[in-house]
């Protein structure tokens, strides 16, 4: 019994001393970031742009379809659930403060947050961030101020388009494939959208953005000495990243709407 | 005369030991201009151990790293980098960016520090680069050339930021015998500006040819002596 304690208590220790760190790390990243010096500002720039393009851009082709799909599904159900009865308002209340912001970072973290992992990882492995130092430039600096800021405003865009493409979208494809009644569905969109919901999604794309990039550069980060401890660091930095915006989601919407 | 002041001192250092290194406990270090430090050792381990921690990328179980007079507080990575920038670190363990181009590489310093995102390699590196044969290649990223080619541009990104100290794990076989010349045309001109070079080597000639102090590592010591090559010994 005293083992089994014992285990639970180092296994929390642990866990809050890794909490820590990624707060510790965040606070570094930001501190940096906000600093801005005026060496390697156009450089900086330059790597937001591409990481922007990578992490935006790019993952329009998934984003949009999927979006199409939850949406359709979403106003299908609740048509038929509500019986045509305000089910504009329900879908919005389910696609903008929670379906919304879960899918797409999950998307983000399927696809650029386990990319950054394995990324830092081998320039860790390859001694490129040493490379980095020995010119006098602060990884934090290059490699994760860009990336901090490219994934979190890459995730409030595709925060956006995933909301508009699921409602207008899921609106179209019913109203072309189904013959379900949508008459007042804009309408009811319209009423039910409030200042509110856009505060608190543009608050969670904020927190998830920054959740996601600061525990995928801190996984990528952390002492590696073999190529083979990448994989492992990456499912690791995948499944956190995951569980925290669970954790966020569900707390902010309980501070907002509780 | 009054010494000049060490530009790189290393007292009460320790090293852990490393691969099949016994460590080196203890040590006092110190690299003033002028002075062109050849490393004498049965351990390429320690060696490289050593050249990591002048280097500052090792950190000691205690001592004291001071850079022109300076006492650098190792926990504090960001204090480091303004001495680091200084420092030419020519070694296997040295890496290219994977995902930018040679010229990237090469132009890093630059990108950063001028803001200068200009293409342009300057009129010395381009020579050097005719020289080693890898203009052609300076659009491709590393993963497309072989392994010379990677190590000639390391050496190039280390030149073109015009270190005060540079640090060599046998260049010799480094660089590759074809550049041979080019390296000895290196450390000539680094020799008589007067900059501070330490070097591991397995090439007598070279170490006959340049070094005035030597550096010998054994069972977990270190001690630097001055020498002076017979005409027999020189080269």
């Amino acid at each position: 019994m005293q083992q089994v304690i014992g285990y639970i208590g180092r296994k929390t220790v642990q866990s809050i001393s890794h909490i820590l760190d990624l707060f510790a790390f965040a606070y570094r990243i930001l501190t940096i970031g906000l600093s801005n010096p005026k060496e390697g500002r156009v450089l900086v720039g330059r790597v937001i742009v591409q990481q922007l393009y990578f992490t935006a851009i790019q993952a329009l082709p998934v984003i949009v379809p999927i979006a199409l799909l939850v949406g359709s599904a979403i106003i299908i159900q609740f048509a038929r659930l509500s019986g045509q009865y305000d089910f504009g308002r329900i879908s919005v209340l389910l696609i903008v403060r929670e379906v919304g912001p879960i899918i797409t970072a999950m998307i983000v973290i399927l696809r650029s947050a386990t990319a950054v992992t394995i990324e830092i990882s081998y320039m860790r492995v390859l001694h490129e961030l040493d490379a980095l130092e020995m010119s006098g430039i602060d990884p934090v600096r290059v490699v994760c101020v860009p990336r901090l800021v490219g994934i979190t405003s890459a995730l409030l865009g595709l925060f956006i388009v995933f909301d508009l493409v699921s409602i207008m979208g899921g609106y179209a494809v019913v109203w072309l494939v189904t013959y379900i009644p949508m008459s007042g569905f804009l309408h009811q969109i319209a009423k039910a959208i409030t200042v509110g919901d856009i505060a608190v999604g543009i608050i969670k794309a904020l927190f998830f953005g920054i959740t996601i990039t600061v525990t995928c550069l801190y996984r990528g980060f952390e002492m590696k000495q073999q190529i083979t401890e990448v994989p492992v660091a990456t499912s690791r930095s995948a499944v956190e990243c995951f569980l925290y915006c669970l954790f966020i989601n569900a707390f902010i919407s309980i501070v907002f709407y509780l | 005369m009054m010494k000049a002041l060490p530009l790189l001192e290393l007292s009460g250092y320790t090293l852990a030991p490393t691969g099949s290194g016994q460590g080196i406990n203890n040590f006092y270090f110190s690299l003033r201009r002028g002075d062109v430090c050849a490393i004498d050792t049965q351990n390429p381990d320690d060696a490289r151990s050593f050249l990591r921690a002048l280097a500052s990328l090792v950190y000691p179980v205690k001592g004291t790293y001071r850079f022109m007079g300076e006492r650098m507080d190792l926990k504090a990575y960001a204090e480091l980098l303004p001495c680091k920038q200084k420092i030419g670190y020519i070694a296997p363990d040295a890496a290219l960016m994977s995902n930018l181009t040679l010229r990237q590489n090469i132009l890093f310093h630059r990108y950063y520090f001028e803001n200068d995102l200009a293409i342009n390699v300057d009129d010395k590196i381009g020579a050097l680069c005719d020289i080693s044969q890898i203009s052609e290649k300076l659009d491709q990223r590393p993963s497309d050339l072989n392994k010379m080619e990677v190590q000639m541009a390391i050496v190039l990104r280390e030149v073109s930021k015009r270190p005060e100290i540079l640090l060599l794990d046998r260049p010799e076989d480094f660089i590759g015998h074809a550049n041979f010349d080019m390296l000895v045309q290196l450390f000539k001109d680094w020799i008589t500006n007067g900059k501070p070079v330490v070097f591991l080597s397995y090439d007598r000639r070279l170490i006959r040819r340049f070094a005035n102090r030597k550096i010998l590592i054994t069972s977990g010591s270190l001690t630097t002596v001055e020498v002076k090559w017979s005409s027999e010994d020189a080269v």
